[in-house]
């Protein structure tokens, strides 16, 4: 089994590249997926805590913490593909760079 | 595991009545009108606050160390409650002239509000990040409620976006603070200390005011526990606008229905600082020297860029949006001044931190229902637009001049007592140049405040529609109330103070105990 601090590094650069996805991509919907790649590495960094500590003290809650994020991040891509839908509706485009009407 | 339900009952009675309106506003199409929604939910949020501080007063317990009942918990019920029964009574006309599916529109704000009731009793993370999922949720859909809007589109997408972004960073901070304490709960006091462990404790041990040999190094876990922090600092920001964070917040403003703009820049707030203000000072406050710094950085960036960002605008929403940033600023300072030598300045800050909070969303709320009353007869929400409004309506505009009054913190009105406490706290605490900045701030603010009421009252009405007009009876009674109590918190803060003070004293009960016990 590999070490706590592999596990966090994949974590940690999992999360990083989402944070790089949110920060470069244009594409509404990349965004969202970008998103989703940050919940993932917070799901595993719960779960990898859990294991590898503190369930030797009965402690379960970073497993619970992770369906929990499962069940969240699900639904907050159902909202939030129902905005993007109405947005493409109204304006055709997904862009973030071309839904520019408010500024300053 | 006994679950003492009678402890949470206001919270289920709002989640059947969101359901009930929902439900019913389908069942009932076209055979009820549709401001019946309006008036039954307003008439249910009044009922529901007065019984809640009526019954649960002298409640201090929780329900299974997850949500807590105590003075803060239903200071921040009646409180909430209290925000969205103004809120639906400002936006009914709005809503019948403007927008679809009542049903809905008042459920959401039924439902963003259980989130904002739990948000407030919460004290463990899982149940504090469920709320605040439930709450940003139903402001997605309201902001973009307008649904054929491209403005209300655009504010909900940005919205949207930037908050599950923020959701993400701060649950990577909650799951280093996980890993680091082992904990998600703030401060379960634990009499055998058999059950759970809590933040607080564990981070009171890092800190050598305890003492537990089964500890990590503390060394070891500094970078973690620093790191985690400052993520759920940003997270937080985000949710509160402050700056860096802020760049969501004017276009939701503007492009949210006007009522949702006005239950988004004081429930929304209100609601995300009294997460702000538990987490900090019934788990953090351990390690307070740790966050304290980046903390007031936050707080002086977002009180100078707040306001010189309003200088510049043009339109009245908007402008609201950024002196509700710098107001978050201010709010910032009490929670940067938690970090004090005593935990009396601690409680002292919290105090104050809540009683501005109070003071301003009393002030929005009164600014934002002028603001409808006056948007229902136009049309209009720029500034040029309330050109002479003195005339034409001078209600609104003695209440448009008072409430923006009380936010420049001009005396008479709360925002001036209320001000004066927070930078009180600051400078008795140590923080001279935040308090400085502060004031500063202030005086910048009085400018773009006074354009407003310069367009209100020097000039004379412009335009084709030029003739007075009523505002219709309940939002004129509701103004008038929430005008009397900004008056009034402005001359005499001293009850409210009071209250305020017994509520926030329960979020130090853990600190007293484990400072007595290194004592020992």
């Amino acid at each position: 089994m590999p070490a706590l601090e592999h596990v966090l590094v994949v974590n940690a650069v999992l999360f990083a590249i989402g944070a790089m996805g949110v920060l470069t991509r244009r594409n509404a919907v990349l965004i969202l997926l970008s998103v989703e790649l940050m919940l993932n590495a917070v799901s595993l960094n719960m779960v990898a805590f859990a294991v590898y500590g503190h369930i030797d003290f009965g402690n379960i809650t970073g497993i619970v913490f992770a369906f929990f994020i499962i069940v969240i991040a699900a639904a907050e891509v159902a909202l939030a593909l129902g905005i993007v839908v109405r947005t493409f509706r109204n304006r055709a485009t997904a862009n973030v760079d071309e839904v520019n009407l408010l500024k300053w | 595991m006994d679950l003492e339900y009678q402890l949470i009952v206001p919270e289920f009675v709002l989640a059947t009545l969101a359901t009930l309106v929902v439900a019913g506003a389908l069942i009932f199409r076209g055979r009820v009108r549709q401001e019946f929604w309006g008036y039954a939910t307003a008439g249910a949020l009044l009922i529901l606050a007065i019984l809640t501080a009526v019954f649960y007063w002298d409640t201090n317990d929780d329900f299974a160390n997850v949500l807590a009942v105590d003075h803060f918990t239903v200071l921040f019920r009646v409180f909430f409650l209290g925000i969205a029964f103004f809120t639906v009574l400002a936006a009914i006309q709005f809503a019948g002239d403007r927008l679809k599916n009542h049903g809905e529109f008042y459920g959401l704000i039924l439902f963003a509000t259980l989130g904002m009731m739990l948000l407030g009793a919460a004290r463990e993370l899982l149940t504090a990040y469920l709320a605040l999922e439930l709450l940003s949720f139903s402001f997605y859909i309201l902001v973009g409620f307008n649904k054929l809007n491209p403005f209300s589109n655009e504010g909900s997408l940005k919205y949207m976006l930037l908050g599950a972004f923020s959701s993400a960073l701060m649950l990577y901070g909650i799951s280093l603070i996980y890993g680091v304490t082992g904990s998600t709960t703030y401060s379960a006091i634990d009499p055998d200390g058999s059950g759970i462990r809590s933040i607080a404790g564990q981070l009171a041990n890092f800190t050598g005011v305890g003492g537990d040999s089964s500890l990590p190094d503390p060394d070891a876990v500094r970078p973690g526990l620093l790191i985690g922090l400052i993520l759920i600092t940003a997270g937080l920001g985000f949710k509160v606008s402050a700056v860096p964070f802020h760049q969501w917040t004017p276009d939701a403003y503007q492009g949210a229905p006007l009522p949702i703009t006005a239950f988004l820049s004081a429930g929304g707030k209100a609601a995300a600082f009294a997460f702000f203000l538990r987490l900090y000072s019934e788990a953090f406050l351990p390690v307070a020297a740790e966050w304290a710094w980046f903390v007031a950085i936050l707080a002086a960036v977002t009180m100078i860029t707040g306001n010189l960002m309003a200088l510049q605008q043009t339109n009245l929403k908007r402008l609201m949006a950024y002196s509700s940033i710098s107001q978050v600023g201010y709010l910032l300072v009490g929670i940067v001044a938690l970090n004090a030598e005593t935990i009396g300045q601690s409680q002292d800050a919290a105090a104050a931190l809540v009683l501005h909070l109070i003071g301003y969303v009393a002030t929005n709320i009164a600014v934002f229902t002028a603001i409808i009353a006056f948007y229902n007869r136009t049309g209009r929400d720029d500034i040029v637009d309330v050109r002479g409004l003195a005339e034409r309506q001078p209600f609104l505009a003695f209440v448009l001049a008072a409430g923006l009054f009380s936010l420049a913190g001009m005396p008479l009105f709360a925002g001036f007592a209320t001000k004066f406490i927070v930078f009180q706290v600051a400078f008795s605490n140590g923080f001279l140049w935040l308090g400085a900045i502060g004031v500063t701030a202030s005086f910048v603010s009085l400018y773009y405040y006074l354009m407003v009421i310069k367009q209100m009252y020097l000039y004379e009405p412009e335009g084709t529609d030029r003739a007075r007009f009523r505002v219709p009876r309940p939002m004129a009674l509701a103004i008038a109330l929430l005008v009397a109590g900004v008056f009034f918190l402005g001359l005499y803060p001293t009850p409210l103070f009071d209250v305020i003070n017994e509520s926030t004293a329960g979020l130090f009960q853990q600190a007293i105990e484990t400072s007595a016990s290194a004592v020992r």
